[in-house]
Formats: structure tokens, C-alpha cells, sequence
């Protein structure tokens, strides 16, 4: 009989270990893979981008991973700001790596260009710096979601501003200049095709295209000057924004025609702080501080001065969403399975430094914002912010679903 | 449109001809004297970007700091134009076209690497002096006041490149070598020494070209790879190896890129191309080159 109960006692300690054993011993990493343009064009949004990255992760790592026992393993890669890199990285991430999700990506044409390689290997996709409205609006990858209000938001949220000043001001002609490339394009497209709608008088007198990763814009500045168009609209990216809007300046561009509705992101008030002309109407996409009441993007923007000694831009603040949109994703799906993750998100409601947003269920396109303000100082701060900041809503700014399956409708 | 905004646009053709210029001159003049194409030109040309932001980053605040940065970024340049052929580019002057261009691509990706060491992935911000912050009106034209200094410094080594390979007995030596290598060396000219003295002038000009490219806009990684295309063009249709055909090129490329801006802006960059096909099929030498040098 003693020998009887000395073995069960030593197989229920046997058994009873291995139980807290299995509990207490994280379970399976999560491999989480970014690919963003450390180098090229895109550098300038992508390096605060990683930096959030990098933070989040700590954040939830600090915490033990995902679920409290998936630590996250980061695996960062350069795309160049080129697509054939951004794939033959994304799919190095995926095949090597064995990432499960890849963050990212800068420029638009790098997010087109990979979406079809993580849809292939059902792997979930969050461009939170890339926003042409193509990523999300046609070849719907039901692993991809979108994190930044895309082109067709911000076109249609400078547009009702345009169009409001144009009726003030008697305007009737314009021009516009966007960078030659996936974005630049789609945001063009987009602003010229509402701009019919919404002010049908305004005509477009010339469009110009600089190559991305143009440095020299005297000669498009003087084209423009010389047809006398009435404002301009820009699409200018990164780098190549700061050199346009430095060389335009040095023109006395801006005070003689309007330029309404450019993006002008936290960076470039940063990045130009003593030289960006005070009194533009800029546009951008996450600034930190339209949301400070908000605790999520207060403790942010407290851990990200404190780790890095900077304020965070638009594209730290959208990269570190993409982290926990994630993370919420898994939580609700209670797996880390990229299936079970991707069917949890499918519209879902979640918790962003932007307040409580929500993906729409047809393009998986988050319901966040697009800012609209005008350049001005701030005493509380070393850099121009926006004051008078207009809040276009995602749900008042992105294409109706009509046209959306419209659109789907009418793919090769 | 008046003929104010037509000399404005011919202005900006000739800001954007004389930059070329001083970017293609340095490589034209490295090829025509030793016959090493040098692909890590424009990487070099972004070093001398750099340098002009650490010495404008250290000189903040001072009256002459941006103006003393571009020279003294130029100097710096040199100095590692100079070092960089005595180490690798001496080894492969007999060699072929192919591995000389391996050697210098090679070059390209350890420059890369270096400067996201040195100065990290950030883009560089330098801020221009009050002097060249506003336009200037010429005719009633506008101009930025920086593309004027741009426009005088391109004259300036186009002039003094000339005066110094025509006048000085130094530039007659390095003449003469581009056509006998030998008969020099038996005069008892060491080659090695005016290579090495050439080699550090071409990348002077490109130092000086990268430090007055500096406070044009932000100054990033991957800058040198959208330039060093246009340089070639430049070089091909004036001839690779002629400083005139150079000069003359960069003010063609200027021109033809800034009035296709103002009538034709799709076809801006096309055209450049188109130009440089044609100069390829018609004249494969170019405008100013020589068809034949051994």
C-alpha cells in the first residue's frame, strides 16, 4: 500500500512539474518582419518609422511577447525604396525569417509589389507609411490592412478645403505637381477626379511629374511660376518634399501663389523647423499632438522622447498603431496564427494613439483621420505644428464601397 | 507667359547645366587624363556632401561657415581622392574597362556602407546663410540667390580647368600624357605622380560639386545613384574625356531638361535620353571626343 501511494505521489510531481514547466516556459516566438526603406527616398519617414517599431516591441516584449508568451522577434530589412528589393526582401522575411506578419512599407510601390507575396504565403501585411488607395481598392488581399488614411482620404480631405477656399477666393485654374510614382499618381488622381466633383469650376492648366528622388526643382518652379495658375497642389515625397519646399521658398514661391493642402508631416516641421514658411495650409497624417488626450499616444509620445530624445512624426506614430493593431488582433484571435489573426481583424475595433478606430471590412482600411492645418509656432514646442487643425474623419473621407466593388468589378 | 518667365526658365536650365557640370567635369576629366571610368564618382561626390555638413555642423553660427564648409569639404575630399588611387585605383590602369568599373562599384557599396556608419541613415539638413535665402530678380526674373553662386562657381572651374590644362606647364605635362605615357615618363616625369595629382583635382571638383549640392536640399543615402545617370549622359554627349564637350553637354542637358519642363513636362527626362541615344548611334565619341585613343 505505501509503495502504491509513494508512486502516485511521484507521478502526480512528476506530472504537476511538467504541467508549470509547460506554463511557465515561453511558448514559440513570434517572428515579426519589417520592410522599410532604411536607405533611398523613404529613409527620412522610415528611420522614426523602425524607432517605433523597435519601442512597441519592447513594450509588448516587457510584457512577455504577444498573449504574455509569444516573445517578438524583430527581423528588420531594407527595401532601398525599391519594389524589386521590398520583394525579394519580403519574401527572404518570409521563406528564412518565417515571419508571420511584415510591417511596413515605404513607398507605395514597394506595399503593390509585395502584398501579392504575403497573400501567397498568407502572411499579414501592414503598410503604415505607403497609402496609395491601389494597395487596399483593387487585387484585395484579404491579408493586408491598412493603417494610414491612403491617398483617396487625404485627396478627398485637402479637397473639401480647397474647395471651400476656392469659392472664397474666386479661384479658377490650378496646377499640380506630384511626385512620379505609385503615390504621387493615385494621390493626383485622386484630388483632379474630386476636384471635378466638388468644385466643378476649377480647371487643371498643367500637371508636372519630378522623378522621385529628384534634388533640382528650380526648373519646375519657374514653369510653374510662369503660367500664373491661380494655387498649386503638391504630392511631393519625403526627401524630396524638404528640397521642394526649400528651393520654392528661396523663389518667393509662396507668397505669390497659394499651396494649399501639401503634406507637409510632422518631419518636415521638424526637419525645416526654422526655415518652412509660417502660414501654409499643410496636410498630414498622424500628428502627435492632435491626440495628446488620448492616454495610448500621451505615453507614446512620453516613451518615445524619453528613448530616443526627439518628438515622434506621423509615421512613428503610424508604424507603433500597426504594432498594436497587431497585437490586438492576436489577442482577439487568441492565436498566433496568421489565418486566425486575419479573420479577428476583419472589422475590428481597436485601441490606436488615434483614439478608438475601426477597419472597414471591405478594403480593411482603418477608419483613422487626415489633419489639415496651418504652419504656425508654438511656444510649447522647437518646431512649427498646425493650429486651427481640421479633423477629416476616415468615415466623412474614404470612397464609398459602391465604387469600391465598381472598381473591383472592373479588374483584369 | 513673358519673356521674363522665359529667361527665368533659361536660368534655372543653366543652374541645373552648371551642377551637372560640376559633378561630369571631375569624371570626364579622370577618364580623359587616365582612362579609368570612376563609377564611385557620384558616391564620392555625396562624401563631399557629407563633409560639407559635418563642417558646416561644427562652424554653426559663424558668418563664413557654410562658404568655408564647401571649401574645406572640397580639400577633404581630395585628400581621400588621393589616398583612394594611390591604394586601388594605380593597381588597374592597365586593366580592363570591365574590372576597373568592378573595382569602382565596388567602391560605390563600401562608401555606402561607410557613410551609414559614420554619419547614419538620417537625412542633413543644412540651413543657408541670410545672404542666399531669398530670390534674387534678374530682368524681373526670379532666381534663387544660391542657384547665382551655383552658376558663377561652374563658370569658375570651367575657366580655371581651362586655364590650368592650357597655361600652366603642369596642365601641358598632363596633356601631354594623355597621348604618350611613354615619351613623358622618359623625360623623366614620374606617370604615377601626375595620375595620382589628376585623380585628386577630378575628385576635388566632385567634392566641390557634392558640398554645393549640400544646402540645395536635405542630403541623404542613395542621393549619388539618381545623379550619376545624368553625369554619364553628360560625359557621353560631350565626349568622354573632353571638358569642353562636358561643359558644353551639361549646358545642353540643363537647357534641354528646363524648357521641356515648361512645354512638355512628361518628356522631360526622355528627351535627355533621346539626346543621349542619338549622340551614341551618330556619333559614339561624342560631340567633342575623339573616336579612337590608345
Amino acid at each position: 500500500m505505501k509503495i502504491k501511494v509513494t508512486i502516485i505521489a511521484c507521478m502526480l510531481i512528476v506530472l504537476g512539474g511538467w504541467v508549470y514547466a509547460s506554463s511557465s516556459v515561453a511558448a514559440e516566438p513570434y517572428n515579426l518582419g519589417v520592410d522599410l526603406a532604411i536607405t533611398g527616398t523613404g529613409a527620412l519617414y522610415c528611420k522614426d518609422g523602425v524607432d517605433a517599431i523597435k519601442l512597441a516591441v519592447g513594450e509588448i516584449n516587457a510584457k512577455g511577447g504577444f498573449m504574455g508568451k509569444h516573445p517578438v522577434k524583430l527581423f528588420i530589412r531594407d527595401s532601398h525604396t525599391k519594389p524589386d528589393i521590398a520583394v525579394r526582401e519580403a519574401k527572404d522575411l518570409i521563406l528564412r525569417d518565417k515571419v508571420r506578419t511584415i510591417l511596413g512599407t515605404y513607398s507605395s510601390a514597394c506595399a503593390v509589389a509585395i502584398k501579392p507575396v504575403c497573400k501567397e504565403y498568407k502572411v499579414l501585411h501592414i503598410p503604415a507609411i505607403s497609402n496609395s488607395e491601389g494597395i487596399t481598392l483593387t487585387h484585395f488581399s484579404p491579408y493586408t490592412y491598412q493603417v494610414v488614411p491612403n491617398s483617396y482620404m487625404q485627396a478627398k480631405a485637402v479637397v473639401l478645403g480647397v474647395a471651400e477656399l476656392a469659392k472664397k477666393k474666386g479661384w479658377t485654374n490650378y496646377i499640380t505637381i506630384a511626385s512620379d510614382y505609385e503615390w504621387g499618381r493615385s494621390t493626383q488622381q485622386n484630388t483632379v477626379e474630386l476636384l471635378k466633383k466638388f468644385a466643378p469650376n476649377l480647371k487643371l492648366k498643367k500637371e508636372f511629374w519630378p522623378r522621385l528622388g529628384e534634388t533640382q526643382f528650380t526648373s519646375y518652379i519657374t514653369a510653374i511660376m510662369a503660367q500664373k495658375p491661380d494655387f498649386v497642389i503638391g504630392s511631393v515625397a519625403s526627401k524630396d518634399n524638404v528640397a521642394w519646399m526649400k528651393q520654392a521658398k528661396a523663389y518667393g514661391f509662396f507668397d505669390k501663389i497659394p499651396y494649399p493642402g501639401s503634406l507637409i508631416s510632422v518631419s518636415e516641421l521638424i526637419l525645416q523647423a526654422k526655415t518652412l514658411t509660417r502660414g501654409l495650409i499643410g496636410l498630414c497624417r498622424a500628428p502627435f499632438f492632435a491626440h495628446l488626450d488620448v492616454p495610448m499616444m500621451a505615453n507614446f509620445v512620453k516613451n518615445f522622447r524619453a528613448k530616443y530624445n526627439r518628438y515622434p512624426s506621423d509615421w512613428a506614430v503610424m508604424e507603433y498603431d500597426a504594432v498594436y493593431a497587431l497585437k490586438q488582433g492576436i489577442d482577439k484571435a487568441g492565436s498566433i496564427d496568421s489565418d486566425k489573426v486575419k479573420d479577428a481583424l476583419k472589422g475590428a475595433t481597436i485601441d490606436t494613439t488615434r483614439g478608438k478606430l475601426f477597419f472597414r471590412k471591405i478594403d480593411n482600411q482603418l477608419s483613422c483621420s487626415s489633419y489639415i492645418g496651418v504652419v504656425s509656432d508654438d511656444p510649447k514646442y522647437p518646431f512649427p505644428i498646425y493650429h486651427d487643425l481640421v479633423e477629416v474623419k476616415g468615415p466623412d473621407s474614404w470612397r464609398p464601397e459602391a465604387e469600391i466593388l465598381d472598381a473591383r468589378s472592373k479588374e483584369k | 507667359m513673358d519673356a521674363s518667365m522665359i529667361f527665368a526658365q533659361f536660368m534655372s536650365g543653366l543652374s541645373r547645366g552648371m551642377m551637372l557640370f560640376l559633378i561630369a567635369s571631375g569624371l570626364s576629366l579622370i577618364f580623359g587624363v587616365m582612362n579609368i571610368l570612376n563609377f564611385a564618382h557620384a558616391a564620392l561626390w555625396l562624401v563631399g556632401a557629407y563633409f560639407c555638413y559635418t563642417f558646416w555642423y561644427l562652424m554653426q553660427g559663424t558668418a563664413l561657415g557654410l562658404w568655408l564648409s564647401i571649401i574645406l569639404a572640397a580639400i577633404a575630399l581630395a585628400a581621400v581622392g588621393w589616398i583612394i588611387e594611390v591604394v586601388l585605383i594605380r593597381r588597374v590602369y592597365n586593366r580592363e574597362l570591365s574590372e576597373q568599373l568592378l573595382l569602382t562599384y565596388a567602391l560605390v557599396l563600401v562608401i555606402d556602407d561607410l557613410i551609414k556608419i559614420v554619419w547614419g541613415v538620417e537625412d542633413k539638413l543644412i540651413e543657408r546663410p541670410p545672404v542666399v535665402a531669398d530670390p534674387v530678380f534678374i530682368f524681373g526674373a526670379p532666381l534663387d540667390s544660391y542657384f547665382v553662386f551655383v552658376i558663377i562657381v561652374g563658370f569658375g572651374v570651367a575657366i580655371g580647368l581651362w586655364w590650368f590644362l592650357k597655361k600652366t606647364r603642369y596642365g601641358h605635362i598632363i596633356r601631354a600624357s594623355v597621348y604618350s605615357r611613354e615619351m613623358v615618363s622618359a623625360l623623366g616625369i614620374p606617370i604615377p605622380r601626375i595620375y595620382t595629382g589628376v585623380f585628386a583635382m577630378g575628385i576635388f571638383i566632385a567634392g566641390l560639386a557634392g558640398a554645393i549640392q549640400a544646402p540645395v536640399g536635405s542630403i541623404t543615402l542613395g542621393m549619388d545613384m539618381a545623379v550619376i545617370i545624368q553625369a554619364f549622359c553628360v560625359v557621353v554627349i560631350g565626349g568622354l574625356g573632353s571638358l569642353l564637350g562636358t561643359f558644353v553637354a551639361s549646358l545642353v542637358v540643363g537647357e534641354v531638361y528646363a524648357f521641356s519642363i515648361l512645354f512638355w513636362p512628361e518628356g522631360a527626362l526622355v528627351l535627355i535620353f533621346i539626346v543621349t541615344a542619338l549622340v551614341l548611334i551618330i556619333r559614339p565619341w561624342g560631340l567633342f571626343g575623339t573616336p579612337v585613343r590608345t
